[in-house]
C-alpha cells in the first residue's frame, strides 16, 4: 500500500513538533515560501490534486478564483466538520499527525493570500480539537506559523472553531454562516464563496485531506503525485471503511486500486464467511453498488461515475447479505430528514416525507403506490434546492428501490398497481405532500400552472 | 453565571475577530458545558455580554443539537445511530444503557449524573457501535464500555 499521505501517521511522537519535523514535517512549507503564489498554485494544478470532502473539485483551479481586490482580506478554511455518516478520516489524520493538516492549511492560505484561516471541526471532535490546538501552538511557538512564518514575510494566524452538531455546518457556504455566528443556512450561489465568502470576502473551503495531500505534494513535488494513481485521478485516496468488515478502519489506497482487492486484502473480508449485498462507495450520499455492479470497479473519480455513484468523501459502507434494506433506507433518510436545515421546501419537506412514507411501509402501513411516490418525492427534491443535502437524500432512497426493489414491493400492499397520481389525485409532479396538506394537495392544480410547483 | 475560565474563553475568541456576533458559538459551547443548558436565563445572559439581541441568541441557539434547553445530565453519553452502528443494534444498547444507569423517563437519570442520547454518525465508525462520554470515544459499545461509563 502507498503512504504518500499516512508516511508518519502510525509513529509514535508524530504529534510533537521535534519529532514531526524530524520526519520532514513542514518541508513542504519552506518549499512553497520559496516559491510565489502562482508558483504554488501551479504546482497543485499540476498535480492533479482534488478535493478530498465529496466534490472532487480541482484544488489548484479553485485556488486560481480568488482575486482579492486592493484591501479585501482573503480567508482559507479548513472544512474538518466531517459528519457525512461513514467518514471518519479527517478524524485520524488530525488526531495523529496534526502537524500535516496544519502544514496544508498554512500552504493553501499562502497559495491564495490569506493571512487568517480558520479550522472548522465539528463539536463531537473536542479532544481533535485540543491535539491540533497543543500542535498549532508547539509550531507558533517555534515561529513556523504564526507572523513571519519560517523567517519568511508571510504572516499567518490559523483558529479553531469547534461546532455544536449539525451536519449542515459542513457544507461549505453553512460552514461560513456558522463561522460567522450563524444558523448555518447555506447561501445561494453565485455569488460563490471565491467572490463572496466568510465576511464577504474572497474565500476558499478545503478539505482536512485536500490540504494535507497539498502539504505533501509540496514536499514531495507534483510529480511524485501524478506519478501514483489513475490519469483523472491523480495520487491516493484515504478510504474509511466499516460496516460488515473483518478489519474496519482507515486506509490509503493509491487511486485506481481494485475495489474488491480492497475489500478482501484491506478490509479483510466479511464476516462469518457471508456474501456481500452492497457497497456504499463515498458517504451515505453517493448511489449504492450491488455486489455486482462493485465487481469490476476500481477506486478513483472515473470508474465510481461509470457505474452511476461517486468516491465521495470513501467513507465506505459495507453491507452483508443478512442486511434487510429497507431497515437500512429508513435509518438513512431519517438521517436527512432530521439533518436537513430547514431553508428551502423541497428539502425540508422531502426529507421528512421520504423517512414518513418508509416508516409507514416498514410499520406495515404503507399503501399502494408508494414506491412510486417515494421516486417522485426524490424527482421533486432533485436539483431544485440551495444546497447539496436535499440532491444526498435522494441518491440512496432511489439507489436503494432500484437496485433492492423486491424487497421494498414485499412491503407494499398488493392489488393495486394504479399510476400513484390517481391514487393520490393529483398529476406527476404538480402536488404538494405532507400529512397536514394532504387534503389542499387533492385539488385540482390551476389551469396553466407550472408543470412543477415545488 | 460563568467561571472565570470559561469567560476568558469567549473574551479571547471576541478578542480574536472584528465582530462579537462571530464569538457567539463559543459562547453557546461554553456555556452549554459549564450550566448544561441554554435556556432563557442563559440566552439573556450571552445576549448581554455580545452585545446581540436575545431574539438572534435565541435562533442560533435553537439551531445545533448541542445546544440545549432543559438540563442535561452531569455527562453526556452519545450513542451512535448512525447507520454503521445502527446494523450494530446501537439503538437497543442504548436502552440497555439507559436501564442499567437507571434512567426511566426521558434521557437523563434521576440523580442528574447521566444523559443518554441517540445521535447521528460521530465519525468512529470503525469501533461501531460507537460512543462518546462527554468529549471521549469510547467505542465499541460493549459491556465493558458499559461498565467503565457507570463508574465514571
Ligand atoms: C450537505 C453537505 C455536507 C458536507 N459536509 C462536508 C464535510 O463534512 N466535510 C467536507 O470536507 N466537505 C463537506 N461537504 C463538501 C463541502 O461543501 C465542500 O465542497 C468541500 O469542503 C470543499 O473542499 P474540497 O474541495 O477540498 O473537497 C459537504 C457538502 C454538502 C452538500
Ligand atoms: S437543500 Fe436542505 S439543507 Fe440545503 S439549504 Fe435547502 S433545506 Fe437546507
Ligand atoms: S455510524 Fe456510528 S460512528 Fe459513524
Amino acid at each position: 500500500m502507498p503512504d504518500f499521505l499516512t508516511r508518519h501517521i502510525k509513529d509514535p511522537g508524530q504529534r510533537k513538533l521535534a519529532t514531526a519535523v524530524q520526519k520532514g514535517a513542514y518541508e513542504g512549507l519552506r518549499r512553497a515560501l520559496t516559491m510565489s503564489r502562482q508558483e504554488v498554485v501551479a504546482e497543485i494544478d499540476a498535480s492533479g490534486l482534488r478535493g478530498r470532502g465529496g466534490a472532487g473539485f480541482p484544488t489548484g483551479r479553485k485556488w486560481s478564483f480568488i482575486h482579492a481586490r486592493e484591501g479585501q482580506s482573503v480567508y482559507l478554511l479548513c472544512n474538518a466538520d466531517e459528519s457525512e455518516p461513514g467518514t471518519f478520516k479527517d478524524h485520524y489524520l488530525m488526531a495523529f499527525d496534526p502537524h500535516l493538516v496544519l502544514e496544508g492549511v498554512a500552504i493553501g492560505a499562502y497559495a491564495i493570500g490569506a493571512h487568517q484561516a480558520y479550522i472548522y471541526l465539528r463539536g463531537e471532535y473536542a479532544s481533535v480539537a485540543a491535539t491540533l490546538g497543543e500542535a498549532l501552538s508547539e509550531a507558533t511557538d517555534a515561529g513556523i506559523l504564526g507572523p513571519n512564518c519560517l523567517g519568511s514575510d508571510f504572516d499567518l494566524r490559523i483558529a479553531l472553531q469547534l461546532g455544536a452538531g449539525a451536519y449542515i455546518c459542513g457544507e461549505e457556504t453553512g460552514l461560513i454562516q456558522s463561522l460567522e455566528g450563524k444558523r448555518a443556512y447555506p447561501r445561494v450561489r453565485p455569488p460563490f464563496p471565491a467572490v463572496h465568502g466568510f465576511l464577504r470576502e474572497p474565500t476558499v473551503v478545503n478539505n482536512v485531506e485536500t490540504l494535507a495531500s497539498a502539504a505533501r505534494i509540496m514536499a514531495e513535488g507534483a510529480e511524485a503525485y501524478t506519478k501514483l494513481g489513475t490519469k483523472q485521478s491523480a495520487g491516493t485516496k484515504l478510504i474509511s471503511v466499516s460496516g460488515a468488515v473483518e478489519r474496519p478502519g482507515i486506509y490509503e489506497v493509491e487511486m485506481g486500486y481494485p475495489l474488491m482487492e480492497f475489500l478482501a486484502h484491506e478490509a479483510g473480508g466479511i464476516p462469518l464467511g457471508r456474501r456481500l449485498k452492497g457497497i456504499i462507495p463515498g458517504g451515505t450520499s453517493v448511489p449504492i453498488l450491488t455486489a455486482d455492479e462493485a465487481a469490476p470497479l476500481t477506486i478513483d473519480y472515473e470508474s465510481m461515475q461509470s457505474a452511476g455513484t461517486m468516491l465521495g468523501s470513501g467513507g465506505m459502507i459495507v453491507f452483508d447479505e443478512d442486511t434487510r434494506m429497507p431497515h437500512a433506507l429508513l435509518r438513512i433518510a431519517e438521517f436527512y430528514a432530521h439533518e436537513s436545515c430547514g431553508e428551502c421546501t423541497p428539502c425540508r419537506e422531502g426529507t421528512g416525507w421520504m423517512a414518513w412514507v418508509l416508516r409507514r411501509l416498514l410499520a406495515g402501513e404503507g399503501r399502494p403506490g408508494d414506491l412510486e411516490l417515494l421516486l417522485r418525492v426524490g424527482d421533486n427534491i432533485e436539483g431544485r434546492t440551495i444546497c447539496g443535502l436535499g440532491d444526498a437524500s435522494v441518491q440512496p432512497v432511489r439507489s436503494f428501490i432500484q437496485k433492492f426493489r423486491p424487497e421494498f414491493e414485499a412491503l407494499e400492499p398488493a392489488g393495486m398497481d394504479w399510476p400513484a397520481w390517481q391514487i393520490h389525485g393529483h398529476g406527476p409532479r404538480t402536488g404538494r405532500f405532507g400529512p397536514p396538506v394532504e387534503e389542499a394537495a387533492r385539488s385540482q392544480p390551476v389551469e396553466g400552472s407550472p408543470d412543477y410547483v415545488l | 453565571m460563568l467561571t472565570g475560565e470559561g469567560l476568558r474563553e469567549i473574551e479571547t475568541t471576541r478578542a480574536q475577530e472584528d465582530s462579537s456576533r462571530h464569538a457567539l458559538l463559543t459562547a453557546l459551547r461554553v456555556v452549554q458545558r459549564e450550566r448544561r443548558k441554554v435556556g432563557p436565563e442563559e440566552i439573556v445572559y450571552i445576549a448581554g455580554l455580545l452585545g446581540l439581541s436575545p431574539a438572534i441568541v435565541e435562533g442560533v441557539a435553537r439551531f445545533y443539537d448541542q445546544i440545549t434547553d432543559t438540563p442535561t445530565g452531569l455527562h453526556v453519553v452519545r450513542v451512535c445511530r448512525g447507520i454503521t452502528c445502527y446494523l450494530r443494534q446501537s439503538e437497543r444498547i442504548a436502552d440497555d444503557l439507559k436501564g442499567f444507569l437507571g434512567i426511566k423517563d426521558g434521557d437523563t437519570s434521576p440523580d442528574g449524573k447521566f444523559s443518554v442520547r441517540l445521535v447521528e454518525c460521530i465519525g468512529d465508525c470503525d469501533h461501531a457501535p460507537a460512543g462518546m462520554v462527554d468529549d471521549r470515544f469510547v467505542g465499541p459499545l460493549d459491556e465493558q464500555a458499559l461498565h467503565t461509563i457507570r463508574e465514571i
